[in-house]
């Protein structure tokens, strides 16, 4: 299209350039020390080329990762982790919890769960009413019950989810991964963040945020509904105007070169503008959803009567179209912004059958599709997926109400696809699914393992920020071993 | 790499000290104990016990008993284990070492001065000996021929050190374009450049420098750096993201500073405590809760406490990353791993900001001499009033017809009736006026004549219900004194519930009192339909009062229409004298006694802290566990800004450094610890710091040694043969290009279309439209004239970007950004090339270059405005050829797209 000059490529192709630290891409005091035995690990990044794929620490399982985020805190207890403790003694106060205070205040009595649990699949496991097409999908899941999170409400909570840290600041998960391995299809952004169809999530951008990273490990965030921002001119152009338009920058731009020979930072920003080119194609094209078939289209629920659910399907039909052109993170969203008390997401206080009774079935079925999807193209082979929420809720009710209160001492996660056991469930909590008591496991753990299943060290991808090698794991965390395939 | 400071050798010390002259132990004992003792035999994991950092801990010895027996070495554990070789370990004393300690336990073991620290492997990590905590000392400057700044003769010396050189000077039209881009952010406009091309004097571009640095716009170029180093933002974060409305002033305070050029001990002393300062700006406080804020609190001890020590461990990283470039916020939950920062030191900075909330506080008047008595009066009037306005309502007669009493209202309803004995009161609700449950916040019962007070106050309440979940709503609070909202009682039934307060004793009431919201904030949940009743036994009840008397027809006696009147009057008075303009700009309270947390967790606190600073940097600052909270602030103020400290002045004139070249001599500015870079030009370094230390703490004449200097006057083109030799450009052989940041860029496309708006200071101008509840900032769709201000004064949410230029690595201040990466992506391109507002700034760019006569002549006016030079041929042509073909505005937004439209050279 706008091919660069001979001079820029030659400059690009230099295998020096890229210690140029004005660019803020190298680190700054220590060089890489890939090689040694420990210690930080820093990938070399090329300017020009930022995203250009780069080796794991070691050999991995899995390629890409989708992350399903639930927004609000989903109740493991009216979901995926089955208590008949609960049935029993409904009505009844939780044993050595007098007076109780959590989150929003007193507790009142436990209580059962107002979705019928039964067994599923080959392996018997136990899932709610709620989502009855997920349930059907257990076989192929590696659920976590024994999650713990540090945070107790929303914000802190949905941070240390995305970012390992309960204070703001810190880059996320897929600007971690970005920065390690980069991403397979330059024609794309490497990181794709879905906003459900109700809005953003509760922390809104932090949860996509690169933080002290470089910008170009932001999640980009669009969703099927709202494309990436300026990827269309805001104005209708003739192409051959605009053609003639990008013609005359490359030639300003060459010439600006020539009087600045060796300036490889004016010809990264030149192959920038050509990335972008190819983008605008790409991209479009990714986006365009009209190129599925009718029976896929069905099978998502695209066209549910419901709007939500229809744009969450079209999310959940965006998001495998991303995978499976070779984006490396995709974070897909389930839940908005509060609106109101578990209005826009999970976080059932007040009337907890009322919400999921929303809730549940626009998730329900459009992810269980993709997830078929997934497994039927052949992408679970080499693609983790992983399910998560900040934290979990009570097994009381609230004093007064018909809801749960936040819950960050126990509630459930899971993996699927590359790299981990299929049918099997790690850990547990309480008899009631209060606390994390068997196997207890922490959002570092969990943060560790998708990283190990990555082919990265967790203890060793770090930058440097503020005094410290900074890692998404702070100072903590272990890989989950016994989840691993 | 040069390190200086206290890496001599300690031996050689220890041999100075001449015979028969008493051993030093500052100069000969502390060196030794804290190279070969202290870095197991020190603090908390102290080996077997023994923690030499004291003479006391000493003394008393460890796990093996005394160690140290002043006067006589013989009978020292210490000497002996050290005599016998035992100890240290694998390091043992010399001869003559070991000689110094023998008589220096002889002599008495006189031990002065400060708790010792261990001095440090500086492989490992850095000790008090790491260099960045030496004392600044003004090191001459090299002899270098041709030199006449200092600034080149640090530079050519290290670079012929090197066998580099430096490049040629820049040409004119490009130093014209540097220096006015890097000290105002803005771009020379083409009579500027033409004008400085043409001037024959020597001291043209000494009087461009002047002019620029007495210009506005460098506060509002250099203080948006500044706002990056403390993580200021206008919202809260995290989940609710609230905007703060009145924040805005901080950032015009710290433009105010820069353009004023305030001293730096000033600059210190008002973000910390302008509110000690006598004619202290009010805003500078804002420094303090610049920071996030988690506002929506948590019902849990745990949760509760979780909050106030992110706020306070954000006030401690903040001030400490910012002004002694530590990052003492490691230290949150143990020992600094790589500084000399003990976790006990981290608490001691706590304490120091242990009385700041982030609240609103007025800005102005609420301080004013009078002030409070003025409303202490108003008030005091004002319940006189009530209280006459009371006696002059008829008696309730539940048998009357309506409107016989006043109608109801939301602030304040009065009972009267003929005295009747009584041991429980009850108040009855069977309607509200808008149907959710009632609410009374306070309900009062008085004897005749008031004698006595409010009866209720020692009287116990019961209701029917409490509202779920809500503390503030409790029954308890009917009763509790208390006024307003925050503190009533609602019930759990909508429309209805009842109240009832126990006397202690049977008393012959007459008068009771009740209201929704004193405050008058609320005028729901009012009662509408009630009855009262009294009993003796709580079985048999006898109404009172009630609604149905009351009506909107009342008419009063002329008496209280005229108390009605004058109590309307100072109503509006009062309002007046509680509406003084507050900001966000913190609150101060008493600070509660601060605990060091163990592992940093809030559930776990150990020893009690007092206020003080960092023990390994400066002069010791220890103050009282009573200090009050001004005095605390001062105090570390006062601290920071003792010319003693070696921090601050390197840490700021490397800041300077670094926003003129890109990198600092030290490259990583807020971090002058062991994890930190070293300065590629110590002596430099504390040249330039001692000039800022020595002549006042002033910050232009600081820009202007540097702007003066060749170093920043040599042209930025590469060489092959040098940048082999020094590719990253640390010696400086060459200016470093580099491209310019987010606000540079939208200010100079603004600038460069005739559109930018210079009207500076106030509110920021809004990007957004923001939801309520939770913020949700949604870009606005099309922006005009009042958003084409300076983006510095952009309204600044935290987590949220401008959606054309944040691309270009805006930090999204959710913590402190001292240092912006400089990225290159896809997406800065497409938002430049395709956003709307780009589209719209290239309208107006050809609007503006239409008219400048032919073809050519607006191609060239187009470049001189854009690029600050006329185009080449080749250029040229091509434009023409462009704007023929396809229209001006496309040429005018390709230039504002151009690599050197972007780039500092």
């Amino acid at each position: 299209m706008h091919p660069l000059s001979n001079l820029g490529r030659a400059l690009l192709n230099r295998r020096d350039f890229l210690a140029n630290t004005a660019t803020g891409l190298s680190g700054v005091a220590l060089a890489s020390l890939c090689a040694a035995e420990s210690g930080p690990i820093r990938p070399s990044i090329r300017p020009e080329s930022p995203l250009a794929p780069r080796q794991p620490h070691f050999e991995a399982k899995a390629k890409r990762v989708l992350h399903i985020f639930c927004s609000g805190a989903c109740s493991h207890l009216d979901t995926w982790d089955y208590k008949p403790e609960l049935v029993k003694r409904h009505g009844q106060p939780m044993p050595g919890t007098d007076k109780l205070v959590t989150f929003q205040g007193e507790n009142g009595n436990l209580s059962r769960s107002p979705y019928a649990f039964k067994q599923h699949g080959e392996s018997g496991k136990y899932v709610s009413s709620l989502i009855p097409n997920l349930a059907e999908l257990v076989d192929e899941m590696c659920f976590i019950h024994s999650m713990t999170a540090k945070a107790s409400s929303h914000g802190p909570g949905e941070s240390q989810a995305n970012t390992g840290f309960a204070l703001e600041g810190f880059p996320s998960a897929g600007a971690w991964v970005t920065y390690a391995l980069g991403t397979e299809n330059q024609d794309l952004p490497a990181y794709v963040a879905i906003p459900d169809p109700r809005g953003v999530p509760q922390i809104g951008p932090a949860n996509w945020n690169n933080a002290f990273l470089p910008a170009v490990f932001q999640g980009t965030a669009f969703n099927a509904d709202r494309p990436i921002a300026n990827l269309k001119s805001a104005r209708a152009l003739d192409p051959r105007s605009e053609s003639a338009a990008r013609d005359f920058l490359k030639l300003l731009n060459d010439e600006h070169l020539k009087r600045n020979p060796e300036d490889s930072e004016l010809a990264a920003r030149i192959a920038a503008y050509e990335m972008a080119g190819r983008m605008q194609l790409k991209a479009a094209e990714v986006a365009d959803l009209t190129r599925e078939t009718k029976a896929t289209h069905a099978a998502y629920g695209t066209d549910d009567s419901n709007k939500y659910t229809a744009g969450f399907a079209r999310n959940c039909l965006l998001a495998r179209r991303l995978l499976e052109s070779g984006v490396r993170f995709v974070q897909l969203f389930n839940g908005a912004f509060a609106m109101g008390e578990g209005v826009g997401n999970w976080d059932g206080h007040k009337q907890l059958k009322a919400d999921y009774d929303r809730h549940g079935p626009i998730l329900d079925r459009p992810l269980a599709a993709l997830l078929r999807d997934l497994k039927s193209r052949g992408l679970l082979k080499d693609t983790l997926v992983v399910w998560s929420t900040e934290f979990g809720r009570m097994p009381t009710f609230q004093k007064g109400t018909n809801g749960r209160d936040h819950n960050p001492k126990g509630f459930t996660t899971w993996f699927a696809g590359a790299g981990v056991k299929r049918a099997y469930s790690h850990g547990a909590t309480d008899e009631f699914g209060h606390k994390s008591v068997e196997k207890v496991a922490t959002v570092f753990d969990f943060h560790a393992t998708m990283l190990h299943l990555l082919g990265l060290d967790h203890e060793r991808l770090s930058f440097y920020s503020s005094g410290i090698e900074r890692r998404l794991t702070d100072v903590h965390g272990h890989v989950i071993r016994e989840v691993l395939a | 790499m040069i390190r200086f400071g206290l890496a001599l050798s300690l031996g050689l010390l220890v041999a100075l000290s001449a015979e028969g002259e008493p051993v030093a132990f500052r100069a000969d004992v502390a060196p030794l104990l804290q190279k070969k003792c202290l870095l197991c035999h020190a603090g908390e994991r102290a080996k077997g016990g023994l923690d030499l950092t004291t003479r006391a801990k000493a003394i008393e010895g460890g796990a093996n008993g005394p160690a140290l027996a002043p006067g006589k070495a013989a009978a020292s554990k210490l000497f002996k284990m050290v005599a016998d070789g035992k100890m240290p370990p694998k390091n043992p004393l010399s001869a003559s070492e070991i000689e110094t300690l023998r008589r220096w336990i002889d002599e008495g073991a006189k031990w002065d001065g400060e708790p010792l620290r261990a001095a440090v492997e500086a492989a490992k990590r850095a000790g008090a000996d790491w260099w960045s905590l030496q004392p600044i000392r003004r090191p001459s400057v090299p002899n270098i021929a041709n030199a006449s700044n200092p600034i080149d003769a640090f530079i050519l010396s290290e670079l012929k050190k090197r066998g580099l050189s430096a490049n040629p000077p820049a040409d004119r039209r490009t130093l014209i374009r540097r220096v006015t881009l890097d000290l105002t952010g803005l771009r020379p406009t083409p009579d500027d450049v033409a004008a400085f091309e043409a001037d024959p004097s020597p001291l043209a571009y000494e009087r461009l420098v002047d002019r620029l640095l007495a210009s506005p716009a460098y506060g509002e170029r250099w203080g948006r750096h500044w706002l990056d180093v403390v993580r200021f933002a206008e919202s809260s974060g995290y989940e609710v993201n609230n905007p703060r409305p009145n924040a805005w002033g901080y950032r015009d305070y710290v433009i105010r500073a820069l353009n004023r050029d305030v001293p730096f001990k000033q600059f210190v002393r008002e973000q910390l405590a302008s509110d000690t300062v006598s004619e202290g700006d009010p805003w500078a406080t804002g420094f303090l809760v610049g920071g996030s804020h988690d506002l929506v609190g948590n019902q849990t001890e745990e949760g509760t406490r979780q909050i106030r020590s992110d706020d306070l461990f954000d006030m401690v990283s903040t001030t400490s990353t910012a002004f002694l470039g530590l990052t003492a916020g490691c230290a949150r939950c143990h020992d600094h791993k790589f500084d000399p920062i003990a976790q006990r030191d981290f608490y001691a900075l706590e304490a120091i900001f242990a009385g700041v909330v982030h609240e609103e506080r007025p800005l102005r008047g609420a301080d004013r001499a009078g002030h409070a008595s003025e409303v202490a009066a108003t008030r005091k009037r004002f319940a006189e009033l009530d209280r006459e306005l009371d006696a002059a309502e008829p008696l309730a007669n539940p048998m009357a017809s309506r409107n016989s009493r006043p109608p109801i209202n939301a602030r304040r309803n009065v009972e009267r009736f003929e005295p009747v004995e009584a041991l429980f009161v009850r108040m009855t609700i069977s309607a509200t006026n808008n149907g959710a449950e009632p609410c009374i916040d306070e309900f009062e019962i008085y004897i005749p004549e008031r004698v006595g007070g409010n009866l209720a106050l020692t009287g116990k309440a019961t209701a029917s219900s409490e509202y779920p979940n809500a503390d503030i709503h409790k029954i308890r609070h009917l009763n509790d004194g208390k006024l307003g909202n925050s503190r009533s009682w609602i019930s759990a039934e909508a429309g209805r519930g009842w109240a009832q307060i126990e006397l202690p004793r049977v008393a012959k009431i007459d008068t009771i009192v009740w209201g929704r919201d004193r405050e008058q904030k609320f005028v729901d949940r009012v009662p509408s339909k009630y009855r009262i009743e009294v009993s003796l036994d709580g079985k048999d009840w006898r109404a009172i009062a009630s609604d149905s008397d009351r009506g909107p027809s009342y008419v009063p006696p002329e008496k209280s229409k005229s108390l009605s009147t004058e109590r309307m009057s100072l109503e509006l008075k009062l309002a007046g004298l509680e509406r003084v303009p507050t900001a966000y700009i913190g609150n101060f309270k008493q600070p509660s006694p601060t605990f060091l947390l163990k592992r940093g967790d809030v559930m776990q606190p150990g020893d009690a802290v007092t206020p003080g600073a960092i023990r390994a940097v400066g002069r010791s600052l220890e103050l009282k566990a009573n200090a009050t909270d001004p005095e605390r602030r001062t105090a570390l103020a006062d601290w920071l800004a003792d010319p003693m400290n070696p921090l601050p002045a390197r840490v700021m004139v490397n800041r300077v450094w670094h926003f003129h070249f890109g990198q600092g001599l030290v490259r990583t500015p807020s971090d002058f610890g062991f994890n930190g870079d070293r300065p590629s030009h110590p002596e430099l370094l504390d040249w330039l710091a001692s000039e800022f230390r020595d002549n006042g703490g002033y910050l232009k004449p600081i820009h202007r040694l540097i702007v003066m200097s060749n170093t920043y006057r040599q042209s930025s083109r590469i060489d092959a043969e040098r940048a082999r030799i020094d590719t990253t450009n640390r010696a400086l052989w060459r200016f470093p290009s580099r491209r310019i940041e987010a606000e540079a860029v939208r200010d100079t496309v603004l600038q460069t279309t005739g559109t930018l708006n210079r009207q500076a200071g106030g509110p920021g101008y809004q990007i957004w439209n923001t939801s309520n509840y939770v913020t949700i900032y949604e870009p606005k769709k099309m922006l005009g004239p009042d958003e084409f201000r300076r983006m510095v004064y952009q309204f600044k949410p935290r987590t949220q970007q401008d959606g054309t230029f944040g691309a270009f690595d805006c930090p999204d201040a959710t913590t402190a950004t001292p240092r912006r990466p400089v990225s290159t992506t896809a997406l800065q391109a497409l938002n430049l090339l395709n956003d709307a507002f780009v589209h719209d700034q290239a309208d107006r760019f050809a609007e503006r270059v239409r008219t400048a006569g032919t073809t050519r002549d607006q191609v060239n006016f187009a470049f001189r405005f854009a690029l600050q030079r006329a185009p080449s041929e080749r250029e040229a042509s091509a434009a023409e050829r462009l704007l023929t073909d396809v229209g001006l505005n496309h040429l005018c937004r390709m230039l504002l797209n151009a690599n050197e439209f972007v780039t500092l050279e």
